[in-house]
């Protein structure tokens, strides 16, 4: 399975939490009620980019962490 | 207290904005006694409330024990419903609810539509072609978004008229007509007649499947037994009600926006590609929620004030989006604002469904009536706003061009 690289916008996030019940090991809400990254190898690729395409104010960007090539958007 | 602490005198529906500001300058957090329940003004204080765990967005349980028990057997058909709305349930029901729902209106599945929102568009401009003047909503701005909500439902276009009657009907139950008799009784007539119509839609769909969002919520129901028939119900109604009575009226508070600066809509007219901040813009300036209601589980404590359990709290997202300490200069309309966080879908887990979709059809709705409408202007001076408390909509709105 390849790395991927995981970002989240904090200026975008409206802190809906769909991304962390899509992907529950890979983000989480932190001490600021805003979504993070707490394990980019937490679940399959098939599940983070469900959780990227799935958040309402595309705050998540996904990439190849070796390649560099962007997965979602 | 401001003169008149009251949020549906008359001129409190008119202009909300300067009885907002007072109360965030004067008391953040207030005890209002005619409406029952504290007023949250502020910016951090409303972003708080809608991620607070202790405030539930279960407002028909509440609702309906506060009620005579021969009222709340009547209106037990209504409360079937609406107590089975996302909007109206805290976790886990809330979540599974969503869930299934959220992956028909993502921004990627959103941006599909957009060459056929186009195409309505067009063709309800077409049809006025030969019109020098208009009443804008009835004419284009309710039209729009239904024709929208019932193709990606899988309702046939042609029974818009009766959704929308239904529509209007049942806003008397949600958003709350103020001086309306039998109002809740009218508004439960209304949606018994939708449900069946929705159930007679439903069964078709159930012996044919489709492409849309009724026979993916009939899958889902059958592959993994999530949701009850109940709540494929009620979770349609919700969809086709939130998917078009808020979005009828952000697009004609954003034509009215613009109207009332033209120095803006010139900008935008000559700057089509200002359309994405434009609408962030209109729904923080004037959006068509102006608040939210919550209620308290537990007693909890805001700048001082005591919050009881059992008390509500009305979460103004019209104040919050004038915050002078979140927005500088905020009752100026600056259609290049950024950044521009307003809370006009809210916040938390309760963010807007339907926000991509209001967003991309409102886009599409003002940049074309800019480009095809060049002499838009006002044909009245006199515009009423619908008198309810926590949605910002007006009656008509009468243009000429």
């Amino acid at each position: 399975m390849r790395r991927l690289r995981i970002s989240v916008d904090r200026a975008k996030c409206v802190a809906s939490t769909l991304c962390v019940h899509t992907a529950p090991a890979v983000f989480a809400l932190d001490a600021t009620g805003k979504s993070s990254v707490v394990n980019p190898a937490g679940d399959t690729e098939e599940h983070i980019l469900a959780a990227a395409e799935g958040c309402p104010v595309s705050a998540i960007v996904v990439e190849d962490a070796d390649t560099g090539e962007r997965l979602f958007p | 207290m401001p003169v008149h602490d009251d949020l549906s005198a008359p001129e409190v529906i008119a202009d909300p904005y300067p009885y907002f500001h007072q109360l965030r300058a004067e008391d953040p957090v207030h005890w209002n006694p005619k409406w029952g329940g504290w007023i949250l003004t502020r910016y951090d204080d409303v972003q708080w409330a809608f991620q607070d765990r202790r405030l539930s967005a279960d407002r028909m349980t509440p609702f309906m024990r506060g009620l005579p028990p021969h009222e709340a057997e009547e209106l037990r058909p209504s409360f079937d419903i609406f107590s089975r709305w996302m909007v109206f349930t805290d976790p886990p029901t809330h979540t599974r609810l969503r869930m299934l729902v959220n992956k028909a209106f993502t921004p990627r599945r959103v941006e599909g539509l957009r060459s056929r929102i186009q195409a309505i568009v067009d063709e309800l401009l077409d049809a006025l072609s030969d019109r020098r003047q208009i009443e804008l909503i009835r004419d284009f701005a309710y039209i729009l978004p239904v024709t929208v909500i019932a193709e990606l439902l899988g309702v046939p276009p042609h029974d818009r008229e009766l959704i929308k009657r239904c529509s209007d009907e049942i806003t008397l139950f949600i958003f709350g007509a103020i001086g309306v008799e039998d109002r809740r009784q009218r508004a439960q007539h209304a949606l018994l007649e939708l449900v069946a119509y929705l159930r007679g839609i439903i069964e078709a769909r159930r012996r044919a499947p489709r492409d849309d969002l009724i026979s993916a919520l009939l899958a889902a129901k059958e592959r993994d037994d999530l949701l009850s028939e109940e709540e494929i119900i009620a979770t349609c109604v919700l969809i086709l009600f939130g998917g078009h009575e808020t979005t009828t009226n952000l697009i004609s508070s954003s034509v009215l926006a613009l109207l009332r600066h033209p120095d803006q809509m010139r900008l935008l007219r000559d700057n089509p590609q200002l359309i994405t901040t434009a609408v962030e813009e209109f729904l923080r300036y004037d959006g068509p929620s102006k608040a939210m209601v919550r209620f308290a589980l537990e007693d909890c404590e805001l700048r001082g004030k005591q919050i009881r359990a059992g008390q509500r709290l009305l979460l103004v997202q019209s104040a919050a989006n004038r915050d002078p300490e979140q927005f500088p200069d905020p009752d100026r309309l600056d259609i290049t604002r950024q950044p521009n966080p307003h809370v006009a879908f809210g916040y938390g887990i309760h963010f807007c469904l339907g926000a991509p979709l209001a967003r991309l059809e409102t886009q599409i709705a003002i940049n074309t009536i800019l480009r095809r409408l060049p002499g838009l202007r006002l044909a009245t001076e006199h515009l009423e706003w619908h008198p309810t408390i926590v949605s910002r909509a007006l009656t008509a709105l009468p243009v000429a061009f």
